[in-house]
């Protein structure tokens, strides 16, 4: 079996594509903490904007400053939530449907070209 | 007959023909690439008309009828043709290669039809040509899948059928045209329309069979059929005001199931349901910026949805999975797969800039203009829900979130050329929708970059995503793990079996119980019988010794009395 980090006991970062190399970024220590932020600023600047200018709309609530942005917060979060509950009613164990269900079958080896990054 | 008055699926399945006795490789290819873009060149230079009618026991059917409704889905059609086999380029399969064709091609053709039996033809070939792209997959499973998925849509076309003959019953006619939903006939139509569009409880045959494809397939079934099916009810139900509703149940319900959904091509299932739904809506509104906005929110769907289905194929093409739970961290090593698929989810959410942006305003604002508030808010919370399974469960739990330790190669070039397509036409779309907006049904004057729309669509989806930031990092997240959601197939897929065999236990058990006891008491009539007039019987004993005599005369008599009658 390729894909397995047994296997590649060669795993080294300078290896991967440069593409892949700068994405890494995200990955460094720290760095999530400083996406949220940057991510929080984003959100102050776009609920700021909402006093730079009158909100035209059909409704009279799209009028009230940032009703998106606390719409879209509260009704995220109310669907994270509802999903979460949702789950303790309908899942099942992979198998439930038996053994003539894709769900845990294999997808067939010969129709896949699996190869690791250092492979040619 | 002039070239341009040949209907374009013929070209199709011409070509689904022509595969059949060319090499395997480049020369399929050429065939493969080629008729879609053959098509859509013939479909442009033919202008807008009513091509290729031909009479049929006394029908005249119309196999080509061009205006600006079929063009611009003949259209899509055809460029999603033409990226899904690309992406299939290393494909050596004839059976997936002609089924693609022949399955565009009646797409196509379904599309062009100006009645409702030509209608119906191109409907089943849909259906037929489809399956064998699950089939292909060649397990127990995809087998088992693909007859459930045969049995769904054929019956939808049965039903379309039977609605057609009900429906020319009523009125005399089969043109295929807006119809008002209060009769018999046209109710069976709305049905068989509804199955394939993947309405609310007769929605599961996608999310059931989509995953079940080949990796190539799912990308080719993504595009047609519920386009298709949207077609179809925009042609023949705008304006029905039951679908508004229908509609917004179909953009939320999905939403919750694809959250917790682990198999990413089954979330891109119940994300393209979803987004039917807000198509579904546009054709119940019905004004023009209503259907304006269902053709053009289906023309950038396919888009991006193919190039969404492409990029977890992509991955599952080099790590042999698409689940969540096994995946992760994949943008070191496929970090081009990663941007496109980037690009498809900002592309999905509607983001501005992004096609999705341009194109779901159009119904939103539509159904603003109607001021159904409660409506608009179900969809406006939908786009939200968007956001949070393909906008972020794909791209992030695939290529970003833990590390898996898989490194596989990045997709094989052919694929990254169908993703990077498909990726710079959503970003196309969405800087500058003027070409798309001038392929729409009607007119239209709309402005999609004002600063309103813009700061609203940013802080909505913004506010969403840090939403999910706080949740992720509080730990509070549905965790990806491997198991299934029971949705409405558990119907047919278990409580039926069960009850079918509870049911086929009572039965055999009343049919042994009723059949022994006719068998004992047959046996005991015998036994007593026996007992009194066998051979030691106590009847047997007073017979006269002559009774043998007496019998053979008697028969002898009545065989004198046969012959001299005859």
């Amino acid at each position: 079996m390729h894909n397995n980090p047994h296997d590649t006991p060669e795993d080294n970062p300078e290896d991967y594509p440069k593409l892949g190399r700068m994405l890494g970024w995200v990955d460094r220590p720290g760095n999530d903490t400083k996406i949220f932020y940057v991510l929080c600023a984003i959100c102050v600047v776009c609920f700021g904007l909402s006093w730079t200018f009158h909100m035209h709309g059909h409704f009279h609530m799209e009028e009230a400053r940032g009703f998106y942005a606390i719409y879209g917060f509260v009704m995220f979060s109310a669907l994270i939530f509802a999903a979460t509950f949702l789950r303790i009613l309908v899942k099942r164990r992979e198998d439930f449907y038996g053994d003539k269900a894709i769900d845990c079958e294999d997808y067939p080896e010969d129709q896949l070209q699996r190869l690791n990054h250092n492979d040619d | 007959m002039m070239i341009e008055a040949i209907p374009t699926a013929f070209i199709f399945f011409a070509a689904a023909a022509l595969i059949l006795i060319l090499p395997k490789g480049l020369a399929r290819n050429i065939v493969m690439l080629g008729t879609p873009i053959l098509s859509a060149v013939l479909v442009w230079n033919t202008g807008l008309g009513n091509f290729a009618q031909i009479p049929f026991f006394g029908f005249e059917l119309e196999f080509m009828r061009l205006d600006k409704l079929s063009r611009i889905f003949v259209l899509i059609f055809c460029l999603a043709a033409f990226l899904g086999n690309l992406f299939a380029w290393h494909l050596r399969d004839s059976l997936q290669q002609v089924a693609a064709l022949a399955y565009a091609g009646s797409a196509i053709g379904a599309a062009q039809a100006g009645d409702m039996i030509t209608l119906f033809f191109y409907w089943e070939g849909t259906a037929i040509a489809s399956v064998f792209l699950i089939w292909a997959r060649g397990t127990a499973g995809a087998y088992a899948t693909g007859m459930r998925y045969l049995i769904i849509q054929i019956a939808s076309g049965v039903i379309l059928i039977a609605g057609v003959a009900v429906f020319f019953a009523e009125t005399g006619t089969i043109t295929f045209d807006k119809m008002e939903l209060a009769s018999l006939g046209t109710w069976l139509i709305f049905i068989s329309f509804g199955m394939k569009c993947a309405f609310p409880l007769l929605h599961n045959w996608l999310q059931d069979s989509y995953p079940a494809a080949t990796i190539t397939g799912t990308v080719i079934l993504s595009a047609f059929t519920t386009k298709l099916a949207v077609y179809a009810l925009a042609r023949g139900f705008a304006g029905t005001e039951i679908l508004i509703y229908i509609g917004t149940v179909m953009t939320l319900f999905p939403i919750f199931f694809a959250e917790i959904e682990n198999d990413l091509r089954r979330v891109l299932a119940y994300s393209l349901n979803n987004q039917l739904g807000f198509m579904v809506v546009g054709v119940g509104i019905g004004t023009e910026m209503a259907l304006n906005g269902t053709a053009s929110h289906a023309f950038a769907h396919i888009l991006y949805k193919a190039l969404l289905f492409m990029s977890v194929g992509a991955v599952m093409f080099r790590t042999g999975t698409s689940k969540a739970s096994e995946l992760g961290g994949l943008y070191r090593t496929m970090p081009l797969t990663a941007v496109f698929c980037l690009i498809g989810a900002a592309s999905i959410s509607a983001f501005p800039l992004f096609s999705g942006f341009v194109t779901k305003s159009l119904t939103l604002t539509a159904v603003a203009e109607e001021h159904k508030l409660i409506i608009w808010l179900c969809l406006v919370f939908a786009s939200a829900g968007v956001l949070s399974h393909s906008g972020i469960k794909i791209p992030f739990f695939t290529f970003f979130a833990h590390d898996s330790g898989m490194r596989p190669k990045e997709a094989p070039r052919h694929m990254l050329w169908a993703m990077g397509i498909t990726a710079f036409l959503c970003i196309a779309i969405g800087v500058y929708p003027d070409p798309l907006y001038a392929l729409l049904p009607y007119d239209l004057d709309y402005h999609p970059y004002t600063m309103d729309h813009v700061v609203a669509q940013l802080q909505l989806l913004f506010f969403a995503l840090l939403a999910f930031a706080v949740i992720f990092r509080a730990g509070l997240h549905p965790p990806e793990i491997r198991a299934v959601n029971m949705d409405s197939d558990v119907i047919y897929r278990k409580f039926t079996p069960s009850v079918m065999r509870y049911l086929a236990f009572v039965v055999a058990a009343l049919f042994r119980g009723v059949t022994g006891m006719i068998n004992r008491s047959a046996a005991r009539l015998v036994h007593r019988l026996h007992h009194s007039h066998g051979p030691d019987g106590s009847r047997a004993a007073s017979w006269p010794a002559g009774a043998m005599v007496m019998s053979i005369a008697a028969l002898l008599g009545l065989a004198l009395l046969v012959i001299f009658f005859s």
